[in-house]
Formats: C-alpha cells, structure tokens, sequence
C-alpha cells in the first residue's frame, strides 16, 4: 500500500507530539492496550491451530467424524449444534428482547425505567455457570416432563436459557437507541393524531431500526460463544440433532469439556484451538459489523 | 499612580480552523489599571483575551500569529513556559467555576501545584488571598467546607482568590458577573476597582454601565479588529466611529 | 418484559429454595473437610487481583479516549478494538490465557494466570464507564486549573479525575461482579477442584466457586442439589456487587452539586 505524505507527514508529527510529553504516552499505551491484545489474541489461538488447519483444512469445520484413535477431527456436528442452539435462543430472545426494549423506553412511566433497567442490569451480571445450575435444576426436568424425554437435557432446553441470557443484551443495546431517537420527531406524529403505538411503529421503530439490527448481532455473539451455562444443559452428544428435542454439543461447550483431557501439542489440542480460533474470527466479525450498523444509524 | 504599558500586543492574528477571529490587533494595556474590552457577542472578545495567558493553545484547532508582550517578554516565543506564564497571567472565567473541594483546598490549588507554598506558609497564602478577595469575614469559620456552598457572588470571589494566590501580575476576567446577582455584582465591581491599584486587570464585559464603572480605559472590538481605543470617559462621552457610538447607544449588540 | 421480571423472580425463589443446604459453619469449614473456605476466599482473590491489573489500565485508557484523543481512524480502531475485546466469548479469553500466561510465560496454572486473564474481561467494563465517568465532568474544572498554569496531566488528574472517582470505581465494582462467577476464563487457567489451604503466592493454583460448581456437576456428573450452598454464596456474592454498583451509581447522580 502507498503511503500518501500527508499521512505521513501527519503520523510522525502524533509521535513527535506524544513525546514532549511523557504522560500522553502512557495513557496512548493503556489505550492501544485492547489492539494488542486482540492481535496477541488471534496470533497465539492461530498458532496453536495451525497443525490441525494445515492436516484437515475446511474438514475441520465440516468433517462429520470427531475421533480420537483415527486421530480424524471434524467439527461439522458442533457447529450444527452451535448454531441450532444459538438460533433457537434467538427465536426466542429476539421477540422478548425488543418488545421488552420498546415497553422499557417508550411506555413505562419514567420514575420506573430505572428500577426495570437495574432488574435487567442484575439479570446481565448473574454468571453463566449460575444459569447453568439453574437450568438443570429447572429447565431439565420441566422438559423432560412436558415431552415425555429421558432427559431433558435437550437443544430446546439450551436455547431457553440461552434466550434468557441473551435478552439483557438485545434490551439495553437497542434500548439505549430507542430512547435517543429525538423527541421532536415522534411529538410531530403525536401531534397529527397517531396512537403511541402507531408513532412507535411508523416513527420510533424505523429510525432505530439500526440499533436493533445491532443488539441482535450482539445478542448472537453473545449466544454463540456461550460455554458454560450451554455445556450444562445440552446434553453433549457430538451428532447432528434431528430435532430441538435432541441433545447436542456446541463448539465452545465442546472446547471446554476436552481441554483438559488432549495432550499439550497433539492434533486433537491443536483441533480444539482450530475450533477456538473460528469461533473468535465469528465474533470478531459480528461485533464489528454490529459497531458498523450503529454508526451508520447515527449518521443518517 | 504609574501608566506605563504592561502589555504590549502587536498585529495578533487568531484562526479556529479557517475561522479568521481576531484580525490583526494592535493594542497597549496600561499597567495597574482596568482596561475593558466591549464589543457585540461573537466578535472575538474572549478569544482576545485568552491568547494573553495563551489559553487558546487549549483549542486543538485554534492558530496564533503576532506578538504578545507582557512586560518585557514576548509571550508567543517559543520556548515561552506556558504554565509559568498562566501562574502570572491569572484567569476568572464568566461563570463561577470553584473545584469540587474544600474553600481552603481551591485558593490553595495553585499554590501547590506550583510548590511555591505549604504548611504554615500555606494558610498564610490562603488567608491574604481570600482578603484580598474580601471573602474572608464570611468564609474564615468555614475554610473545610465544600466550595458548592457558597452562593453565586462568593464562589465568583473564591475564584478571585484562587487567581490571586499564585501571585499574578495581569488577572484576565471574562464576563465576571454575568451569572451574578445586582447586589453580588456590586461587591465584584468594587473588589476591581481595589485590585487595580496592585494588578494589572483586563475585563471583558458585555455591560455598558459596567465598563464605565469600573475601567480606565476601554477597547471597542469589533468583528475581530479594534474599532477605538482610549480612556473610558472620553470613548464614552465622545466616541469618535460610528459603530461605537452605535453602539454605546444600544442600537445593535 | 413480564418475562424477564417473572425469570428473576423465579430464579430467586428457586434459589431460595436451597437455603436449608446452606449451613453457615461450612462457610469458614477448609475445603479438605467438606467446606467451603478456600473456595470463597479463593474466588475473592481472583476478582481483587484482576480489578487491581484492570483498574488503572482502564482508567487511563479512559482519560486517553476522552481526554487526549485526537480523533479520527486510530482512535475509532481503538474504540472498535475495546468492543470487539468486550464481545470475545469467555472460552477464547480461557484459551489465549492459558496459552499466553499459563504456558508461553510459564506462569502456570495458577492466581496469576487468572488474574491476567480475568484482567481482560473486566477491562472493557472499566473503560466503558470511566469514559462515561470522566465525560460527565464538567469542563470548567479542567478550564479552572489549566488557568492556574497547571499542566494539562495535572488539570485532569487533580480536578476531572477525582470528580468522576464514583463512577469510575462503580465501573470496577460492576466488573467484579461479571467476573466473580466466570468460569470458562479459569477452567485452565488458575482453578483446581482443591488445594491444600489457600495459595500461599500467585504462582499457586487457588480454588473458585464457580470452578467446583461447573466441574462437579460437568466432569463428575453429581447432581445439582449437590452444589446448592456452593451456588447460593456465589448468587449472593454476585447480586451483592452488582446491587453496590447499581446504588452508587444512583446516589452519586443525586449528590454531586455539579450534575443538578
Ligand atoms: N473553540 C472554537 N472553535 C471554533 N470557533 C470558535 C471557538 N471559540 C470561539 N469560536 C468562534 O470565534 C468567534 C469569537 O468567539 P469569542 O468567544 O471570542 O466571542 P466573544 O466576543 O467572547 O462572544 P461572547 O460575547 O458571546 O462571549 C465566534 O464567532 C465563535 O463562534
Ligand atoms: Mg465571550
């Protein structure tokens, strides 16, 4: 890539002005700090990778047989299974989570949006491992019942709780967009005569329209990365599921049962890294495309 | 009472990107007086005033060029110490702005950010300034209180009083009084008048009655260039442009 | 939003359920005798640790961001780069710890391990509300010492800094309580099902709550009502720190003068 002098010009002239002064350079460091990390991050998960991508190649993700003695690893089944499970709790979450959205920011009463908001906010910093507890405490054996299952550690019971967990996201990211959409706008379809809820359908909704895109991109980042509540409650069986009533193995969940059981260097390691490393290159693609939506929102 | 020139400023030239705000100003401020600086809003009154203790350079955007002499020293040169600079060169913005701190920790914010006082030493630095301010009858019993509890005109006069401990020479007001109260303003209005016999002031004002209260000398600025300058008493008797006469008239403004 | 009132409710009632498990004298009992103590105070350590490395590089990447920034494309990287870190699943952050610090580094499974590794979570949160923070400041502040002829670093560490401290340590608490029950993050990081006493340097594996939760019910396959009183004290532990947080914020929006 050439460089134009200007950009050149004006990139020497950020670092002769970061030293005359000492402090700017410590805090430009601690700030940089998250780009080195996420380079460190992809670098070291890749590197470990390497061995299983370079044996297996796009088998890795799509080959149907996970088997230690052949020493054969293919992920097709988890991904299958990552994605049924992330795809149900957004079934669910998404309904919930954006009507829940509208309700919080534009209906409740102001003096109770914050009380709502801290409930939502509580509900977000609860850890998976706890949802997981509950979920087999709960979910499991409700299943079970309701369906006349030998378990109920199920694909459905998974998403259930995963939708629970994923609603705080999609509730206060495209809340916080809902409640910015200027006052004049939806007072001017008030004014005409609309109802409140057709100025939120015809007003509200498509200007943050944006926004909402946004939270459910973070919701399924959010969702797809999920380990420890999911690995509880999904039954892990490394199949592609017939149905929402099948147990499953998700990616994460997968990675985090057999860690501690591959030997450090073996191909089956180095596979689970290989896993790891799509799993991060899917979030790093969902969250910036979601950061990109946002901004686009904002500048219309 | 000497009238010599404290500063001295020459063909100063002021941007905010391609803004061009202050447009080639010549202008001598006498030492140990107030000098006003008028003018309509927007016409560049408080950017002139902050390119004194360079507080401009605080704007990203902003581009000087021109000298500006305080005392013998040209302050635009390079190698200027900036920080040294605004210590002599003391600032009272238009709205009171105490820190979030004890009465005593604000006047005493400057002195120990400059290390020039502590202890003892301190609390003597404290009290003068806080004299000087004529704020100390009603805040001596309570120096450990927060600054918020003060009212309006007291806060504007602990700001006063935090300029003042750093020992300045020039103290630079804009608007002083424009968030204060009649009878707060008065007491402001008299404590410059006291002030002027030991520091050089420069005020910027938006009030007619106000200039000719308290100033010496005024500056009637308009849209970045100085229209007339002169004593108080003669530019408001007998103005000699148009514009200025407009207005002191209040014909626009 | 019925639902989710109606899923917290519910998932507390549940968990009250589990109270009777709960006996207090477990609570200070050594883990080689069936308790719980080097469990809580091992969790405890972990999330103390990982706030006092995240603390101040999220705070200064804060004032960096809101203060110093010049705008334009690094900044907006920088900005992309704390949400994408924000967005990476706990598992990854597992996984790069475990090969950074634990085995490139040779630190081991071990306290210091989690802590880095925790760092990384918690900084995202930190730097998000100590920007939010610092930018509700007034400028005037800045402006009154900058006046004063004090340098820019030390306007904003004297005056603006310690204006936002509510809120920037209510951001750390609010980390703590996301990460005091992450287990993904420590499963191969710095986590055992038990030690012998608590560790006696960072270089020692140290036992967590929500560790003995996930792997007894996991790799051991107990039952759930066997963990109950683990998972109430780390229900409450979390609640706890996320209430404080949620508190603070709101009493420090009620009480500083300058925000009325
Ligand atoms: N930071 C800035 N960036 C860009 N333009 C600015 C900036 N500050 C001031 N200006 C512009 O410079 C001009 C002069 O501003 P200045 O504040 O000096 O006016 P003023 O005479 O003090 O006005 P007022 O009486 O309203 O205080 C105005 O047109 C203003 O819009
Ligand atoms: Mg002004």
């Amino acid at each position: 890539m050439k460089m134009s002098n200007k950009t050149l010009n004006k990139i020497s002239s950020f670092f002769v002005s970061l030293k005359s002064q000492p402090m700017t350079v410590v805090l430009f460091l601690c700030a940089s700090f998250s780009i080195v990390i996420l380079f460190l991050m992809l670098f070291f998960v890749a590197r470990e990778g390497a061995y299983a991508f370079t044996k297996f190649g796009p088998d890795l993700l799509f080959g149907m047989q996970w088997d230690l003695e052949s020493n054969v690893f293919g992920g097709f089944p988890l991904l299958f299974g990552s994605l049924l499970v992330t795809f149900g709790a957004l079934v669910i979450a998404i309904p919930i989570g954006v009507s829940t959205a509208i309700f919080v920011s534009e209906v409740l009463p102001f003096h109770l949006r914050d009380p709502i908001k801290s409930i939502i906010e509580l509900l977000a910093s609860i850890p998976s491992v706890l949802y997981g507890f509950i979920g087999l405490l709960i979910v499991v054996p409700l299943m079970a019942d309701i369906f006349g299952l030998p378990s109920g550690q199920t694909a459905l019971t998974a998403s259930l709780v995963l939708s629970l967990m994923t609603i705080p996201t999609i509730v206060s990211v495209s809340g916080e967009i809902i409640s910015a959409v200027p006052k004049d706008y939806k007072e001017a379809a008030l004014g005409l005569g609309a109802t409140k809820w057709e100025t939120i359908k015809s007003v509200v909704l498509p200007i943050a329209k944006s926004g909402i895109l946004a939270s459910i991109m973070l919701g399924f980042g959010r969702a797809i990365g999920e380990t420890i509540a999911v690995s509880m409650i999904s039954g892990n069986q490394a199949h592609v599921a017939s149905s929402f009533l099948d147990a499953v193995y998700t990616i994460p969940a997968f990675i985090a049962t057999h860690m501690g059981e591959a030997a450090v260097g073996s191909l089956e390691y180095s596979a689970l890294f290989g896993l790891g490393l799509i799993l991060l290159i899917i979030t790093f693609i969902v969250n910036t495309l979601a950061d990109v939506v946002v901004k686009r929102g904002v500048q219309r | 009472m000497s009238y010599e020139d404290k500063i001295d400023i020459r063909q100063l030239n002021i941007w905010f990107g391609e803004k061009h705000v202050i447009r080639g100003v010549d202008l001598k401020i006498k030492a140990n007086a107030v000098t006003a600086i008028m003018g309509p809003s927007g016409c560049g009154k408080s950017t002139l005033l902050r390119a004194f203790n360079r507080m401009n350079d605080v704007i990203k955007t902003s581009k000087t060029t021109g000298d500006v002499f305080i005392g013998e020293k040209n302050v635009y040169e390079n190698g200027t110490n900036v920080y040294d600079l605004r210590r002599q060169v003391g600032m009272v913005f238009q709205k009171p702005n105490p820190l979030p701190k004890s009465i005593y920790e604000n006047v005493a914010f400057g002195p120990k950010i400059h290390k020039m006082a502590k202890g003892k030493a301190l609390d003597k630095v404290v009290e003068k300034s806080l004299r000087s301010a004529a704020l100390w009858d009603e805040v001596k019993d309570r120096l450990n209180d927060s600054a918020f509890d003060l009212s309006g005109g007291q806060q504007q006069r602990l700001c006063i009083a935090r300029a003042l401990a750093v020992d300045p020479e020039v103290i630079l007001m804009d608007e002083p009084c424009s968030a204060l109260d009649p009878a707060a303003t008065a007491k402001i209005e008299q404590l410059i008048r006291i002030l002027s016999s030991d520091y050089t002031v420069v005020i910027v004002t938006h009030n007619m009655q106000q200039a000719s209260r308290v100033s010496d000398y005024t500056v009637f600025l308009y849209l970045g260039k100085i229209i007339e300058q002169g004593k108080t008493k003669g530019i408001f008797e007998n103005p000699q442009h148009e514009l200025t006469e407009q207005y002191i008239t209040g014909e626009f403004g | 939003m019925v639902i989710c009132l109606l899923a917290f409710f519910w998932i507390v009632a549940t968990l009250f359920t589990g109270f009777g498990t709960l006996n207090v004298d477990l609570l200070t009992t050594s883990a080689l005798k069936g308790g719980y103590f080097e469990m809580i105070v091992g969790t405890v350590y972990l999330f103390l640790g990982a706030a006092a490395i995240a603390g101040p590089i999220g705070v200064f990447a804060a004032i960096y961001l809101v203060e110093y920034a010049p705008g334009g494309k690094l900044t907006r990287i920088i900005d992309q780069a704390i949400n994408n870190l924000a967005g990476v699943p706990s598992i990854i952050i597992g996984l790069f710890g475990y090969t950074l610090f634990s085995r490139q580094l040779g630190f081991g499974i071990s306290l210091l391990s989690g802590w880095l590794t925790l760092a990384l979570m918690i900084l995202p949160i930190v730097i998000r509300g100590s920007e939010e923070a610092i930018r509700i400041v007034p400028t005037s502040f800045k402006q009154a010492a900058l006046g004063l002829g004090a340098t820019k670093w030390k306007a904003i560490s004297l005056t603006t800094l310690i204006a936002a401290m509510p809120g920037i340590v209510t951001s750390v608490i609010l980390g703590i309580a996301r990460v005091a029950g992450e287990t993904a993050a420590i499963l191969f990081t710095s986590s055992v099902i038990i030690t012998r006493g608590l560790p006696t340097s960072p270089f020692e594996p140290v036992m967590a709550l929500s560790f003995n939760i996930y792997v007894k019910i996991v790799a051991r396959g107990e039952s759930p009502e066997n963990v109950f009183g683990i998972a109430l004290i780390l229900f409450f532990i979390v609640v706890a720190f996320s209430l404080v947080a949620i508190i603070l914020r709101i009493y420090y929006r009620r009480k500083q003068p300058w925000l009325s």
